[in-house]
């Protein structure tokens, strides 16, 4: 550990010796084993080694990066990288890398999955729980992953950081029906906390009722969102909060900050604690990383900065450093006051939706956007489930709903699936009053 | 690349109790620049390099990669990828559909070779872009540009005897606007890409392209009304024509989706054994066509042998309205009785390659643009989209227009502001009663996999006619 430390920070090192004015240099081993599967069969399992140097260094406020693939050829690419510094184009704006000399805590990984070589058992208690649940007649798929990583961070303006980050996650979606499915998911940075039948449980159970979908009509509804559909929302919001996306304007909180953009019930942060997936105690510039309340009762309190996009906006850094631009790591949305039955109640004439998948964007500042619900898709009266449904769309707007979030459970979820829930999130199940929902014609 | 350690793993590979084997091996040198207004955010200049190992034993599948190049760290892999394919434990044995083994080198030419392309060159090729969007008289509130090169190495060996290298030089740009008007935004995003050298960048017309979109989104803006939602006759430009065919024909023929092997993440199809729709099944009007073919040359999703060793060819999707010919790679071909067609690609050494599109698009008729409007009472013309997507069972789909106007008695008039078509499959090709004879292509990155791998791709078609469809 000590070794590969001292040769991360001879990068730094020799960097700043050939002129350049800035270094960071971050050394990651990651070791990533994933299993997938479908029709409740392994397809294959798989295994990365991964060994990296990112390097980013300022020269008259260029910046510029490379990796390396080990630590042999460094003068040369160091040499090159500073050429290309000499030749590049000064940011203006560049606000230089974080400054400081930093105590991290120790990491919490779990060394459990750094040792775990085949993960595939994991697969078969997850298809059994689904079976459990909705007969062995289902058929299953998805995907199991494990990560461990080493990183080494070394900063010229003083961060010098080890960490180690665990997770896994497993992710499945089990059919009952050509049409009828349902979609769990367990995540965690730890093998204690990780119980995988759970996930296939859930699965196993939205698959069993949601049975013969008919045709859902358009309309406006109240809507209750599964954690792990809202946490899709919640990555989306969350990633809209980056000042990066702000600057360019992929984001509906452009000049908002200090106002209301959701009910008072609403806590959104960004928070990479010890039990998260995305768990790290710095970010790519050394910084600590925090618990970062960035919509706290209903109000924009702070967009997610690195050391450069917070001096423009006149503020300090979030710890949110990722090479190049700032990113949220893990988002979380504050429990609520009710039970989950509770929620439903509230449903006169509405949904429960499960889980989507494409999320796109007409217009990410004005926030009009559509996604489609999938994986048990329910209508609701009075609290009860009186239909599965099929082949919805939510047309709406992501400031909206922000806007119009009614309730949230006492219980919450850590969820992360492929693109859709990512970065992964903690989340309640979520009421939103007058959802649009729209359909093929 | 170290080519010994390459076939030193696959010797030892073949030591074990195998049914087939692999190495892949690919080195990239990467260059990413990124502007954000006109000031370059950071270049990102690097070489990754690695390889893979994939394995068949007991009917089961194991990968394993490493961009570690020693034997050490070979003999490493390849007892993972065994032990891996070994625990699958699967009850139906996966076989490979046979191929013969293949020795060959292959590569694409570059007019304007990128290594004689100085980093200033790039860097000031994006900032014209900024400049010519800032002088075009259009508010422009953000911008954001990316350029990225990627010159790709493979060395690919099997245990059937192939051996095939090649060089893959690509370039893609991405740029993404904001236009603020009276108080109001729109945006627009545009991909460029191809498979050769830097002339690409000039051949682009990119700031010409960008400008005009910039006017588009400020008459949407200023003179855009709102379509009276009805039914309608639609005449999709080029972009839209191939982002339906990439999404509704493209998607929903890849062997494994229809196979249930993306069944968790990317989804199943709509086409299935025993439904509705199969080999033979209408899906489209008569002069519905569309191919995927990767031996375009130049671009963006070319390849000459795909990543299973197998030499890619047009494969004919929906053929005259018919469900025709699904794509393969060697397990979905196996599964289904017949021969890959070259469908498996992989974005790097560390992902296992997948079925795959490459440049998907509708074959041209035999009308012209003016033709196909000439012949329209009411509806509308969608050039380009911004928002649109599908269900996991390529079946819903949704495009809604950036560029588009009202057609009225066959002449175009107002800008419209975000038509919106939602629709179905089946209604959207089988209400195609026309298609345009000149073809157009657009670059994109297509998502699939887990972790995802975005590989590029054209879609593209001529102008297609569709006839009574809802238009909101």
């Amino acid at each position: 550990m000590k070794d590969v430390l001292n040769k991360t920070e001879d990068i730094v090192k020799k960097a700043k010796a050939l002129g350049a004015d800035e270094v960071i240099a971050r050394t990651t081993f990651g070791r990533y084993r994933q299993a997938r599967f479908s029709n409740n069969q392994v397809d294959i399992t798989v295994a990365w080694n991964d060994y990296v140097t990112d390097v980013t260094l300022a020269w008259k406020k260029r910046v510029v990066a490379t990796q390396m693939r080990n630590f042999r050829e460094v003068d040369a690419n160091i040499k090159k990288l500073l050429e290309l510094a000499k030749v590049s184009k000064e940011n203006p704006m560049f606000g230089g890398f974080a400054k400081g000399n930093f105590r991290y805590p120790r990491s919490r990984a779990d060394e459990k999955l750094r040792d775990l070589e085949n993960p595939t058992d994991y697969v078969f208690e997850a298809i059994g729980a689904a079976e459990k649940e909705a007969g062995s007649k289902i058929e299953s798929g998805g995907i199991l992953l494990t990560k461990f990583e080493d990183v080494y961070v070394v900063s010229s303006e003083g961060p010098v950081g080890v960490d180690s980050r665990s997770a896994i996650e497993l992710s499945i979606r089990a059919f009952s029906q050509r049409e009828a499915s349902g979609h769990g998911v367990e995540c965690s940075s730890t093998l204690r906390d990780f119980k995988p039948a759970r996930a296939g449980m859930k699965a196993g159970e939205i698959a069993k009722l949601a049975k013969n979908p008919e045709a859902g009509d358009e309309g406006v509804y109240d809507v209750v969102f599964d954690p792990l559909i809202f946490g899709s929302l919640l990555s989306v919001w969350g990633s809209m909060v980056s000042a990066f996306n702000v600057m360019v304007q992929l984001s509906v909180f452009v000049d908002k900050l200090g106002q209301k953009v959701a009910p008072e019930i609403v806590t959104l942060k960004d928070n990479p604690a010890a039990y998260s997936m995305a768990n790290r105690v710095f970010d790519d510039e050394g910084v600590p990383t925090r618990e970062n309340v960035f919509i706290d009762r209903g109000v924009l309190k702070t967009y997610l900065h690195n050391a450069s996009t917070a001096k423009m906006f006149k503020t300090e850094t979030t710890g949110n450093a990722g090479l190049v631009v700032p990113n949220p790591w893990s988002v979380e949305m504050n429990l609520g006051d009710m039970d989950k039955e509770e929620l439903f109640q509230e449903l006169k004439r509405g949904l429960y939706l499960t889980n989507t998948w494409y999320t796109r964007f007409q217009n990410y500042a004005k926030g009009d956007f559509s996604t489609i619900p999938r994986d048990g898709i329910f209508l609701v009266e009075k609290g009860e489930t009186k239909q599965s449904l099929k082949d919805i769309r939510i047309s709406d707007n992501a400031l909206s709903l922000l806007g119009n979030i009614a309730g949230a459970s006492k219980e919450r979820q850590h969820v992360h699936w492929w693109g859709e829930v990512d970065p992964p999130c903690l989340s309640p199940y979520v009421l939103v009053r007058n959802v649009h929902i729209t359909k093929s014609k | 690349m170290e080519e010994d350690i390459v076939d030193f793993a696959l010797e030892y590979a073949r030591s074990k109790k195998i049914e087939y084997a692999e190495i892949r091996a690919q080195s990239q040198v990467q260059d990413r620049l990124m502007l954000r207004n006109g000031i370059l955010e950071a270049y990102v200049s690097a070489v990754d390099s690695g390889f893979c190992v994939r394995v068949m034993a007991d009917g089961g599948i194991g990968f394993a990669s490493t961009n570690k190049w020693t034997r050490e760290e070979a003999k490493e892999i390849v007892d993972l990828a065994f032990k891996y394919a070994k625990a699958a434990n699967r009850k139906e044995k996966l076989v490979f559909a046979e191929e013969k083994g293949v020795e060959t080198k292959w590569t694409v030419d570059q007019k304007e070779k990128m290594d004689n392309i100085s980093p200033e060159e790039k860097i000031s090729a994006l900032v014209e872009i900024d400049k010519a969007l800032a002088s075009c008289g259009v508010n422009i509130a953000a911008t954001m540009s990316q350029c990225s090169i990627d010159l790709t190495s493979k060395y690919f060996v099997n245990s059937e005897g192939s051996r095939i290298s090649s060089f893959l030089p690509k370039i893609g740009a991405y740029i993404f606007i904001t236009v603020t008007e009276q108080g109001k935004t729109e945006q627009a995003s545009e991909q460029f890409g191809y498979s050769g050298g830097w002339e690409a960048f000039d051949e682009w017309n990119i700031n010409e392209k960008m400008v005009h979109d910039a006017k588009v989104l400020r008459d949407v803006i200023t003179k855009g009304k709102a379509v009276k939602p009805g039914v309608m006759d639609l005449i999709c430009g080029h972009e839209v024509t191939g982002i339906a065919a990439h999404e509704s024909c493209g998607h929903p023929m890849e062997a494994d989706r229809i196979l249930g092997r993306e069944m968790s993440q990317a989804g199943r199809s709509f086409i299935f054994k025993g439904g509705p729709f199969w080999i033979g099944a209408r899906i489209g009007s008569g002069v519905v066509t569309i191919v995927d073919d990767p031996t375009i040359e130049h671009s963006y999703g070319y390849y000459a042998y795909d990543d299973e060793g197998v030499k890619a060819k047009p494969r004919y999707l929906y053929k005259n309205g018919m469900i025709n010919e699904f794509l393969h790679n060697r397990e979905t071909a196996a599964r289904l009785g017949v021969r890959s067609n070259a469908s498996s690609r992989s974005i790097n050494y560390d992902r296992e390659a997948i079925v795959r599109m490459a440049n998907t698009f509708v074959v041209p008729g035999d009308m012209t643009e003016d033709e196909l409007v000439e012949d329209v009472k009411n509806g509308v013309y969608m050039k380009s989209f911004t928002e649109w997507n599908i269900d996991d069972k390529r079946f819903n789909q949704r495009y809604v227009g950036r560029e588009a106007y009202l057609i009225e008695n066959g002449e175009l008039k107002h800008p419209v502001a975000r038509p919106v078509i939602e629709t179905t499959t089946l209604k959207f090709w089988t209400a195609v009663d026309a298609v345009s004879k000149k073809v157009e292509f657009d670059a994109a990155t297509c998502g699939k996999g887990d972790p995802a791998q975005g590989v590029p791709v054209y879609t593209g078609g001529p102008c297609i006619r569709l006839r009574g469809v809802y238009i909101k």
